[in-house]
């Protein structure tokens, strides 16, 4: 489980994390998302050791990750710039990998070459982006790691290999257990592989639940009232609202029961609750935090 | 495989050495070119033995002499190799998710920066040593100081190296806050003697030395050093064959080692403190960012600062010295030039001037608090004249000749010497005027005249304090009683400074010849006896009051057409306790008025009686010969 308690950190005075928190539960898959500039990058350089954050509390199965080179041993991290030596081959990163990492297994490496179909001999600076995203997938995975840290990990693969990575990784999830964190302005991707989600914006997480609490935390209804009433009643707390012709479609933070029962004494003519993607979630949960989606009509 | 420990990675290390073979390769083929020129040298000459004090005497001449320069540079190379993770935000993310602490990354790299400092020795050495001892020049005690030497210079070295690789956050500030490090104290030194030259009376030094010993390659070059013995044969009295070879001050290494070994704890430290995200920074360390930025600006403010002031105000001041007000208005200028300068480096933007006014103002008020206390020598360094229990000699310049005096042999003319240069000291203001004037030529029909007065001490520490006063000053002053002429005149003519001018009877030097010329008989070498005579001589003269008073305006007209010089020579031991010979020279005026010298020179043969005209007689014979011939021949004067 990684738990991440009151996370603060400041850069010449400018807060990229202001006391955040958020629990990723053991054999989870948890998306981070957030906008721009949220500190999602800078949250997971602390959950991978490269931070030190100023303060707060930062444990992976209770153990703190700063300087803890035994549990970093059982966590692999696949960051969006992800760095390699320049003059290095996929199977120069492979041994070097292999010299950090106890549990590497050769095995696995095998195997994944099948799948990956990479040229091992060579230098990984000659080889595409996505190629090179691959490789990390390749290596991270063969250290086999407890826990996988992802930054915009499929950022570059074409849709098979996106299809197979992902697989690969809910294989992990689910035959040893890993607990995943993955972060990625691909919220569609996401919604199909997490399930827990959390929403970071100005250094803070708004929100984290599972998906299904999520989705049923929010409701998306299309209604059309009776005639002569052409406006939503003002009583209604709508997140969001558009007409098209005499349907409106409302956004309201409430399960579709709760919102039906609310609508039932304006007498609709209809009443329609369609489920939020996690893309509309995210819209509309940020809207709530200042941030400029008004003027976005979906 | 993974290392056992935490604090060394053997993967990381052989990384390390394989990503950079280029560096160490390319040096170790460097290093193995020694051996093998020795080799074709030896082959070359048809000699294929060498005695092992011989190769001894090879290794420390390279030990002292090349090993602190070579190492200077190729240790900030083998640093920015090892070190380079962590000025990129990318490969500074792998090296510390890595499961591996900082400590066994900071060891693993130190390893392998030392490791890659050492195999092109170890190339070289080995090479050598297999190949001397082919030759039967094996010497394993000169092969294993040597070895401890270039270990403990690679250690200083890059440990330096490695201390300015966590001060900052750029690769390409590394090298120049290493070589900035390296040669800081000098630098300083520099400086303070250039204000000190422009501000301050009576200092002239450039540099003094003083804190050369904060630069490990100029201190190691100038005192690490080896002595060498050689056989004498007894029949001849040459030199033979190498008896033994020692080297002198390897002490010293041990010290900057042991100053390395510091500097590369106190990395440690750093790293430990070292937040990644400073990669890319100028300065990573918080505490080291005001030390920047004021450091940059009061280097900036001190060499801007006197560029300045010599390509805007130097040229049409009428003095030597500074003016104060204008090289401070520099010095501020200059400053903060620096100071935003460095600014905009810290922050990486060039809006840095909001917030920066008490900054500014400090920068500002500490150059006009410089230029106030140089200008009003606020440490008192004008006015220092060392006592006499800290002197261990005086070397004195003034009126043409050199004076050594110690407290132990001349104590009076050491406190009358002494008493001299206060007098100069209160009388600055009064020395600096009359030396304008007579720079600018006087309109006083009183002739004036200059001469320079320089005092250098040695102490017994070792320190010296060296002044160096021009005065001048003219025939009135002279008799004026109070005035520093009159003081300086009383001085160099007291009876006793006439006697050590001419160095007779003083068992430090030794006569060692002479010349003698006159306008009739010819030049002549002199011999010791001669020399001795003549030197007698001019003492007995000295003794009846007809040699020896300088006439500070003296012309040279009423002395006789004669050259007359005899050289001394000083055995002195050297603080490395090698005798050398130090060597002076002073000429004699004969005048009419030396009845003694006159007299010996004609007992010498040396002259005859036609010799004994004058300059100035001279001088009109030759008028008349050239009128005279000018009337012989009137067509040829046309």
């Amino acid at each position: 489980m990684i738990q991440v308690r009151n996370l603060t950190k400041t850069f010449d005075g400018f807060a990229a994390l202001q006391e955040a928190s958020l629990t990723v539960p053991r054999g989870s898959v948890y998306g981070l998302v957030g906008p721009n500039g949220a500190g999602k990058s800078t949250l997971i350089r602390h959950l991978t050791g490269i931070y030190r954050p100023d303060s707060g509390e930062i444990t992976i199965d209770g153990e703190p990750v700063w300087e803890n080179a035994s549990l970093k041993a059982r966590v692999a991290v696949i960051p969006d710039d992800w760095y390699y030596f320049s003059s290095a081959s996929i199977r120069d990163m492979m041994r070097f990998y292999r010299g950090f990492y106890p549990r590497f297994s050769m095995e696995r490496w095998e195997k994944l070459r099948d799948i990956f179909r990479l040229d091992e001999k060579r230098l990984i600076r000659h080889l595409s982006k996505g190629m090179q995203k691959q490789a990390a997938f390749w290596l991270s995975l063969s250290a086999m790691p407890d826990c996988l840290i992802l930054d915009e990990p499929v950022d570059g693969l074409d849709p098979v290999m996106r299809r197979q990575v992902w697989s690969l990784v809910m294989g992990d999830v689910s035959e040893r257990g890993s607990t995943v964190l993955v972060s990625s302005h691909n919220l569609r991707e996401l919604e199909d592989v997490c399930d827990h989600v959390g929403i970071l914006d100005h250094g803070k997480v708004l929100l984290e639940r599972s998906l299904a609490q999520l989705q049923d935390n929010m409701v998306k209804l299309q209604v059309v009232f009776p005639d002569g009433m052409t406006e939503v009643p003002a009583e209604i707390p709508v997140l969001h609202a558009s007409r098209i012709g005499r349907i409106h479609t409302l956004i309201l933070r409430m399960n579709a029961d709760e919102a039906t029962a609310l609508l039932a004494q304006y007498q609709p003519l209809l009443v329609d609750a369609v489920p939020l993607t996690l893309e509309e979630i995210f819209i509309y949960e940020l809207g709530g935090a200042d941030y400029a989606v008004k003027d976005i009509v979906l | 495989m993974q290392s056992k420990t935490s604090f060394f990675n053997p993967t990381l290390f052989r990384k390390n050495l394989s990503r950079y073979w280029p560096l160490w390769g390319f040096a170790s083929f460097v290093g193995f070119l020694l051996p093998a020129a020795a080799l074709v040298q030896m082959v070359h000459q048809g000699d294929l033995h060498i005695a092992p004090l011989v190769v001894r005497e090879g290794y420390y001449a390279l030990l002292c002499d090349a090993v602190p320069i070579v190492s200077l540079g190729y240790a900030i190379l083998c640093a920015m190799a090892v070190w380079n993770y962590l000025y990129n935000a990318r490969s500074v993310g792998l090296m510390h998710t890595l499961p591996i602490r900082r400590e066994g990354l900071f060891l693993t790299n130190l390893l392998s920066g030392l490791a890659m400092m050492l195999i092109p020795y170890a190339v070289a050495g080995g090479l050598s040593t297999i190949l001397f001892a082919c030759c039967g020049g094996f010497d394993a005690w000169g092969t294993l100081v040597t070895i401890l030497g270039v270990i403990g210079e690679s250690l200083a070295f890059f440990g330096i190296a490695t201390f300015c690789a966590f001060l900052t956050g750029n690769i390409f500030v590394l090298p120049a806050l290493y070589f900035l490090l390296n040669f800081l104290a000098p630098l300083g030194d520099w400086i303070v003697n250039l204000f000190a030259r422009g501000f301050l009376f009576g200092f002239t030094s450039q540099y003094s030395g003083s804190v050369e010993f904060l630069c490990p390659v100029v201190y190691l070059c100038q005192n690490l050093y080896y002595h060498s013995e050689y056989a004498r044969d007894s029949v001849t009295g040459r030199n033979t064959a190498l008896s033994a070879v020692t080297l002198e001050g390897g002490w010293l290494i041990a010290l900057y080692a042991a100053a390395g070994l510091l500097f590369l704890g106190l990395s440690y430290l750093l790293y430990r403190r070292r937040q990644s995200e400073r990669a890319g920074d100028v300065v990573a360390v918080r505490a080291f960012r005001p030390i920047f930025r004021f450091g940059a600006a009061a280097l900036c403010a001190l060499l801007g600062g006197r560029l300045l002031y010599a390509l805007l105000w130097e040229s049409f001041q009428s003095g030597d010295g500074f003016a104060p007000v204008p090289m401070a208005i520099f010095l501020m200028v200059a400053g903060l030039i620096g100071y935003y300068g460095a600014s905009m480096l810290l922050s990486k933007s060039l809006r840095v001037f909001r917030g920066s006014a008490v900054g500014a103002l400090c920068l500002v008020v500490a150059c006009a608090a410089f230029c106030a206390g140089m200008r009003f020598d606020l440490f008192g360094a004008e006015r220092r004249i060392p006592e006499d229990s800290e002197i261990h000699q005086l070397e004195l310049y003034a009126a043409g000749n050199t004076y050594y005096l110690s407290p132990e042999d001349n104590a009076q003319l050491l406190a009358e010497a002494k008493m001299l240069q206060e007098t100069l000291i209160a009388q600055k203001s009064l020395i600096e005027s009359n030396y304008e004037t007579y720079r600018h030529g006087s309109t006083s029909s009183d002739p004036d005249t200059y001469t320079s007065i320089r005092y250098v001490y040695t102490l017994k520490n070792g320190a010296t304090v060296e002044r160096f006063y021009t005065v001048s000053f003219t025939r009135s002053d002279l008799q004026e009683p109070g005035n520093y002429a009159h003081a300086l005149d009383a001085f160099i003519n007291s009876a006793a400074m006439r006697q050590a001018r001419l160095r007779w009877g003083d068992p430090d030097f030794k006569v060692e010849g002479g010349w003698f010329s006159a306008q009739y008989t010819g030049g002549f070498d002199l011999g010791t006896r001669e020399c001795e005579t003549l030197l007698s001589a001019i003492a007995r003269d000295a003794g009846n009051g007809a040699w020896g008073r300088y006439d500070w305006f003296e012309d040279g007209e009423t002395a006789y057409a004669m050259d007359l010089s005899f050289s001394f020579v000083r055995t002195l031991t050297d603080e490395r306790g090698t005798r050398y010979e130090s060597y002076d020279s002073i000429s004699i005026a004969v005048r009419p008025e030396m009845a003694e010298t006159k007299q010996a020179l004609l007992d010498l043969g040396l002259v005859g009686e036609e010799d004994f005209i004058t300059w100035a007689e001279l001088k009109e014979d030759s008028i008349t010969r050239a009128e005279l011939k000018e009337e012989a021949t009137p067509e040829t004067a046309a």
